[in-house]
């Protein structure tokens, strides 16, 4: 069955202050690629970005600054290199110095999905020890026995993403 | 996992673990002028500061401390120094082509620093790559400077491609010297970006792997041995340890390096 394959990058974006992420959204971010794509590599980098059904922004956390990019499968590798030169993304009249760092990559959504809630299930056993008092060791500990991968939502890793906001904070 | 390795100028611990780097190298760049001939004392940072364990790993973060010597003039190099013996590693910055010759081939070093913010002021050529490929020393392209500026981004690449072309991939590190957090980008990343200076996929992948990994252990060597030892099997009872093999030599009389051949600089 001929399909179109493409590849799909578990990014995080890495920022000095954390209430910056908050100014992110997925049209500042496509921006941002796109720009630094065609800097990059020119107009043969950017002619693939012209696919509009296939380089999107797939999902953006603002909270924890994860997102998923869409790329074609058979020249995703040249995109990818032009990714460790963003370094800000303009947003509602805001500059956020940041800068991506990659993560996963997967065929599927399914599967850099299953990567997150790992990921994260991960931070939220890094964070334990930090905790100040009983209550917000037992929000983590609930946290992560919830981390599951529910059908069809993303319900699971959004709720420990959000516990793990409120422990950075 | 892969046993990587970051240099970077300034402290920011927390931000290697969360990127995913499991050996750091903090390095601190030396000069060499008429007024200041030593490197000062304080600099080398002691073992102990962070201990830092990443999720997933059961080892702590490891931190290692580097000194770059920037050489204009072949006696910028002093092999006896003592303060040398403070660093875990030691690379080389040549700015002329008889002293990337010497430091290929003689210097004992761990890592020879390619220029990267500037015209190469010389060519490489295949002799001295290949003889410092042979003994282990590693190449160094650090990329923090192609992220702050296009026309740094430019000799970056022009360099590293030249360098890549000469030495075929092999003994290739890749590290950012970066001054500022944002400057740091993640080991999947640098393998990535890589790729524009002509390493094919697998070297990428070594590059910030599995030859930093090397280089490491190359330096253990150096400061253990002065030099690469041979071992040569005396009789059945006196067979000395190999090089690897640690800690055979707590349970020996007499040391090592009186039984073996010493091939030295």
């Amino acid at each position: 069955m001929v399909r179109i394959k493409s590849r799909h990058l578990l990014c995080e974006i890495n920022v000095t202050d954390r209430n910056c992420l908050l100014l992110l959204d997925d049209r500042a971010v496509l921006a941002a690629v796109k720009d630094t794509v065609l800097r990059m590599h020119g107009d043969y980098g950017a002619a693939p970005l012209c696919f509009l059904c296939v380089f999107l922004v797939k999902y953006l956390n603002a909270h924890t600054g994860i997102v998923f990019l869409r790329f074609p499968k058979n020249c995703y590798k040249l995109l990818w290199s032009a990714l460790p030169f963003i370094t800000s993304i303009e947003s509602r009249g805001h500059k956020i110095s940041c800068f991506f760092n990659c993560l996963h990559v997967g065929g599927t959504i399914r599967t850099c999905q299953k990567f997150l809630i790992r990921y994260n299930t991960q931070q939220l056993h890094r964070m334990l020890p930090k905790c100040k008092n009983e209550e917000e060791k037992q929000e983590i500990r609930q946290a992560i026995l919830n981390c599951s991968l529910l059908r069809g939502k993303k319900e699971a890793f959004e709720e420990a993403s959000e516990s793990e906001e409120d422990e950075e904070e | 996992m892969w046993s990587r390795k970051v240099k970077v100028n300034s402290y920011f611990w927390c931000l290697f673990l969360s990127v995913g780097f499991s050996t750091v190298a903090v390095n601190y760049v030396f000069e060499p002028t008429t007024k200041k001939k030593q490197v000062s004392h304080h600099l080398v940072l002691r073992s102990g500061t962070a201990v830092l364990s990443r999720v997933g790993r059961s080892r702590p973060i490891r931190v290692l401390n580097r000194l770059t010597i920037v050489m204009s003039d072949s006696s910028h190099y002093r092999p006896t120094a003592a303060e040398y013996r403070r660093f875990d590693l030691l690379a080389v910055y040549p700015t002329t082509e008889k002293l990337f010759h010497a430091a290929c081939m003689t210097y004992d070093v761990d890592i020879i620093c390619i220029s990267v913010t500037e015209k190469l002021p010389f060519f490489f050529k295949r002799a001295p790559v290949n003889g410092a490929i042979e003994r282990g020393v590693a190449f160094e392209v650090s990329y923090s400077a192609a992220i702050r500026d296009a026309t740094m981004r430019r000799y970056t690449i022009a360099n590293a491609i030249a360098l890549v072309d000469t030495c075929k991939g092999k003994n290739v590190i890749v590290s950012s010297a970066a001054e500022k957090r944002l400057e740091l980008r993640g080991p999947h990343d640098a393998a990535n970006l890589s790729l524009l200076f002509g390493l094919s996929d697998a070297d990428a992948k070594e590059a910030v792997s599995s030859t930093c990994r090397s280089v490491v252990l190359h330096a253990e060597r150096r400061k253990s041995a002065g030099g690469i030892i041979h071992t040569t099997k005396t009789s059945p009872e006196e067979t000395p340890p190999t090089p690897d093999d640690r800690t055979s030599t707590a349970n020996h009389k007499h040391p090592v390096w009186n039984k073996t051949d010493m091939i030295g600089p």
